[in-house]
């Protein structure tokens, strides 16, 4: 890659930090390996208390990886940390962050030196790609420390991401896209940790019952989504089959940016698919910040033997129904929503309902299928409702004519928990909020 | 005793005009599920009712007229009926759906379809009343207009109950787009309906009735009906533009998205100033008397205009823009009258004003000279002759006999036959189709022609369609997404209700008024397999009419002159058309031909009614 590449990379990175409040204003970093012209390695790497989301050219700086604190004064603090992490094999990339969910989740005392309780995800992206469990080590200098640059690359050398207690979280990637997305997870697992406990969920029991699970079709073995891990397999992560049609390539880029930008599901998750006549056009990482793209690609219809979730999916719906478009996410407010139990009942509803106005008009309910849905169960579900929520595998949502219809239904179920959860924190009885027409769904 | 659905009646009228019998028919259940109502029903009727071979103005042919077991509940919109035929002017299914509310009235009497065959031996008109029907003589109606015939058949009847569906002079002199008026100014306009009335020697079908429609499962029925009027509401394509300037308040939009066709489809260029002279803004300043709904309709895009001392309802938009760019005029004054004046004929305005541009362009090019047209100066941006050519079509006197024929015939007489902006022979609607690939193909494969309603209302979504917005560039995306606008349309056209409230909301909210209306459940899946049922049909009854795939095609020059659109110079190349029309038949599971595989036929349940054909 070139030096100028890398830069702009670094800087959309860095942007869509702060669009998606990953930290204060200049808190993290954002570190990649690079050769220079004399073959020298080097370490690119954010300045010191540079304003990630408004990172420019004279903030990369490019320090020697064996000789991180010479003459770059300006460099992050927490350099060397980084030149370590990027000298594991297969490391390219490394970014910290401090990522205030997945801290709120890991809290504890300060105190001395060792593993604290991991991050236990109960989210179907933290299960399937943070292996389940993220560590937790609690430093005695939580900031920039000797140790913490001695302590932090042990841990990833051995796992995607760790955590530094009550500070944040590190993750280190075969590039720049895939450190960040490792880092969203983290968060995304805090997030929706933080609104299980809104929605009044056990997060122990939780935690039992996530680990106990058994994955149906939509449930993610670790690694085995189309999502995110595929894409760094990817020559090109900008890819488009389908550049001779500007419009349709708009069309993807534009919902990906709101996938992203709203929060519908964590960078580079969820998918999108508009079909053709035997074709379809796919986005396998839907989830897209601006200047950080996800391939586009067209594939066949009638490929029996792919298996892979969620290619397969996409596939069975149009194969099967007159949809044009279908869209996935791992939306969080949805993953927690639906842990919610009506008060007196062992298990929660098989619906999401409204209690909102607008949504109760336009989703009189949302369906909430089991993690053992058989895809011809879900598309029954969307021919009914346009829109469903599968228990651990996310948000799928249909359109007859366009990506943006698909979205809509996405981004308005998040809506509509976000509803639920504020009227529950205000103490309200949801049950007296729901209308009663949509007892009839 | 009860039907087994709510909603539907339960009987059909099947009128044999030749042997003067009326006979009340069982509707067969399965056609309930099957079919449903409306546009799906008629079809399915018409494919027994007549040979798609026959003349459409032989005493062979048929007219059926279907109404749904929506139409005359509450639901919003649900006062339409569809009429299905042989179109004389195309030779395909004819396919034609009206607002107003004389479908409600027919369904009140008791029937929920009503069939015409053979030929009265005098001019005659059918009068439906709760008890039954029967035949009378028309008398003095024969040479009525629309209105007056209308006026005439209402003296000494309930007007609260009682409605009349007539033709006016251009029926009964057989012009090919003669349309079915009723309300006096809602039609079922394109492909002819009139001009099978008149050569039945039939004027006209009154309706009075006062049973009122049951519903099954009112609980259900109100929450899908309270769903849609909120969302009717909420949108600003219902709720706004279509109420405060009518389906004119389109010229400008439609403009902004370069698809506003000028001078015979030369080019979608307009000036400012001259498109404010006919923008619903215009006619809601300078001719408006008051806006109107249909039956249940809180959308009321109906206009109520005067012009002078003349008073009527329109111009719509498609009047708009036909009798106007179209024919290189922006006379609001001159266009509203000529409008007046075929709804007063009875004639299709669109084929009207695409049959008067073509006429335009034949005399600039020499081609029709002042010798064919008596002395009418036929340049573009004549409206005095837009005005004036109306009663020499409808009466088929001077070069009306030849415009009375529409634009193919007329072309091809002249010597220039790609002069004729139509497919399959019916004139274009207001939409260039060089600025929406996706509308393009809706054009080609319409079943009758190119109606943007039986075609797909792609466009339509271009600019209402709010979440829904289709790009228009794509062609991988065109034969899915036209196969399901079409589907939308034909759920839309079955249900009897009105298009437009698909910028509201969409096929769930009807499935639910529909199931809870009937009793039954009719799921949305339900409902788009019986769209692709009645696609499949009216394109089995198309083949047997002699259509084949290369009549799924566009005008040549909309294949070879370019208009600028936004996204550069435009225009559908022959590869494009092949492209397209290939993955359409493929999305329809029709073979290369065009023709519903017998695994098509198969899964739609069409196999029998193949056979028996």
């Amino acid at each position: 890659m070139k030096q100028g590449d890398l830069i702009d990379k670094m800087i959309a990175i860095g942007s869509a930090c702060l669009n998606r409040d990953m930290q204060d204003s200049h808190s993290g970093n954002i570190a990649a390996r690079w050769t220079n012209e004399e073959g020298t390695p080097c370490v690119a790497i954010t300045r010191t208390g540079s304003q990630k989301g408004g990172l420019e050219r004279a903030d990369i700086c490019f320090p020697a990886m064996e000789s991180t604190d010479f003459g770059h004064y300006r460099a992050s603090s927490e350099t060397t940390i980084h030149a370590r992490i990027l000298s594991i094999e297969g490391a390219q990339a490394s970014m910290h962050a401090h990522t205030k969910n997945a801290v709120v989740a890991t809290m504890g005392p300060a105190g001395k030196s060792g593993p604290a309780a991991p991050l236990v995800p109960i989210d179907p992206l933290g299960r399937g790609f943070l292996e389940g469990s993220v560590p937790v080590h609690r430093f005695a200098v939580p900031s920039g420390s000797p140790e913490m640059a001695k302590i932090i690359p042990k841990y990833l050398e051995k796992h995607p991401t760790m955590m530094v207690q009550n500070h944040g979280a590190f993750a280190r990637g075969r590039c720049l896209e895939e450190a960040f997305f490792r880092l969203c997870l983290v968060e995304n697992s805090g997030y929706v940790r933080h609104l299980a406990r809104g929605f009044g969920a056990d997060e122990s029991t939780l935690e039992r019952e996530a680990a106990a699970a058994r994955d149906g079709l939509f449930g993610l073995a670790p690694l085995a989504t189309g999502s995110g891990a595929d894409v760094y397999r990817h020559e090109r992560l900008d890819q488009c089959d389908f550049d001779d049609e500007p419009q349709t390539k708009r069309e993807f880029l534009k919902t990906g940016f709101r996938i992203f930008e709203q929060g519908i599901s964590p960078f580079h998750t969820g998918s999108a698919s508009i079909r053709c006549v035997d074709t379809m056009l796919h986005a396998p990482a839907a989830s897209m910040p601006r200047g950080v793209p996800s391939p586009l690609l067209e594939i066949p219809l009638d490929d029996e033997d792919e298996k892979s979730f969620p290619v397969s999916i996409h596939r069975y719906i149009f194969r099967h129904s007159n949809f044009q478009t279908a869209i996935h996410t791992f939306t969080p407010e949805a993953e927690a929503a639906i842990l919610y139990r009506d008060p007196g009942e062992a298990e929660p509803p098989d619906r999401i309902i409204p209690v909102d106005a607008e949504a109760s008009f336009l989703y009189p309910a949302v369906p909430v299928l089991p993690a053992e849905t058989e895809p011809g169960e879900l598309l029954e579900a969307l021919h009914d409702y346009n829109v469903a929520v599968v228990r651990r595998g996310g948000i799928w949502a249909v359109g007859e004519q366009s990506l943006s219809e698909a979205l809509h239904h996405n981004s308005s179920v998040r809506d509509i928990c976000l509803y639920r959860l504020g009227a529950l924190a205000r103490g309200l009885d949801l049950s007296e909020l729901e209308p009663e027409s949509a007892r009839k769904w | 005793m009860d039907f087994i659905y709510g909603g539907y009646r339960g009987r059909l009228l099947e009128v044999d005009l030749s042997s003067g019998k009326l006979d009340t028919l069982p509707l067969p259940e399965e056609l309930c599920k099957e079919y449903v109502g409306g546009r799906g029903l008629a079809t399915r009727l018409l494919w027994d009712a007549m040979p798609p071979e026959a003349d459409p103005l032989s005493p062979e042919s048929a007219v059926v007229v279907a109404s749904s077991p929506l139409v005359g509940t509450p639901a919003p919109t649900a006062g339409r009926g569809h009429a299905v035929f042989k179109s004389p002017l195309t030779g395909t299914i004819g396919s034609s759906n009206s607002g107003g509310d004389w479908a409600v009235f027919l369904k009140r009497c008791g029937y929920d379809a009503l069939i015409i065959k053979g030929k009265s031996p005098e001019p005659v008109i059918v009068k439906i009343e709760t008890g039954g029907a029967k035949l009378l003589p028309a008398g003095k109606l024969w040479g009525m207009d629309s209105h007056e015939a209308t006026d005439s058949m209402l003296e000494g009847l309930d007007p609260k109950i009682s409605r009349v569906l007539t033709i006016g002079p251009a029926g009964e002199n057989q012009v090919r787009f003669a349309s079915l008026v009723n309300n006096k100014n809602r039609v079922y306009g394109r492909g002819g309906p009139g001009a099978i009335f008149g050569s039945k020697n039939l004027k006209a079908v009154v309706v009075s009735g006062d049973q009122a429609v049951s519903i099954r499962d009112e609980e259900l029925f109100r929450t899908g009906v309270d769903q849609g009027l909120y969302r009717l509401r909420a949108a600003p394509g219902t709720n706004r533009i279509l109420r405060e300037l009518g389906t004119a308040g389109l010229v400008r939009l439609i403009d902004v998205i370069d698809m506003l066709p000028h001078r015979n489809y030369q080019d979608t260029i307009h000036k400012l100033e001259d498109l404010n002279k006919i923008s619903g803004e215009a006619i809601r300043k300078n001719i408006l008397r008051r806006a109107k709904g249909c039956y249940r309709c809180p959308i009321a895009c109906q206009r109520h205009t005067q012009v002078g001392t003349k008073e009527g309802e329109g111009p719509e938009f498609e009047t708009v823009v036909l009798m106007g760019p179209v024919c290189g005029t922006y006379d609001l004054e001159a266009i509203t009258l000529a409008n007046y004046g075929c709804n007063e004929m009875g004639m299709d305005t669109i084929t009207y004003g695409g049959t008067v541009a073509c006429a335009m362009e034949l005399f600039e090019s020499g081609a029709l000279t002042a010798a064919d047209t008596g002395g009418i100066d036929l340049r573009f941006g004549n409206g005095e002759a837009l005005k004036s050519l109306v009663p020499l079509v409808a009466r088929r006197e001077g070069i009306g006999d030849a415009l009375a024929e529409g634009s193919r015939r007329l072309a091809e007489r002249f010597g220039r036959p790609d002069l004729s902006m139509s497919v399959k022979g019916l004139e274009f609607p207001a939409y260039d189709p060089r600025a929406s690939f996706i509308q393009a193909l809706g054009y080609m494969t319409s079943p009758s022609g190119a109606c943007h309603l039986r075609g797909g209302y792609a466009v339509s979504l271009a600019f209402f369609g709010g979440p829904r917005e289709i790009p228009r560039f794509s062609v991988r995306q065109a034969p899915a997404a036209v196969r399901n606008v079409q589907n939308a349309g034909i759920i839309l056209d079955t249900l009897g209700v009105c298009r437009f409230t698909s910028f509201a909301f969409h096929v769930d909210t009807w499935a639910r008024m529909l199931s809870g209306a009937t009793g039954a459940e009719f799921s949305t899946s339900h409902l788009e397999a019986m769209a692709e049922r009645v696609a499949a049909l009216e394109r089995l009854f198309n083949l047997r009419a002699g259509v084949i795939n290369t009549d799924d095609t566009l005008p040549e020059r909309f294949q070879t002159e370019s208009i600028a659109t936004e996204e550069g110079d435009s225009l559908i190349a022959p590869d494009k058309i092949e492209k397209m029309r290939s993955g359409y038949y493929a999305v329809r599971g029709w073979d290369p031909g065009g023709v519903p595989t017998r695994e098509t036929t198969e899964r739609l349940g069409l196999s029998a009614l193949e056979a028996k054909s």
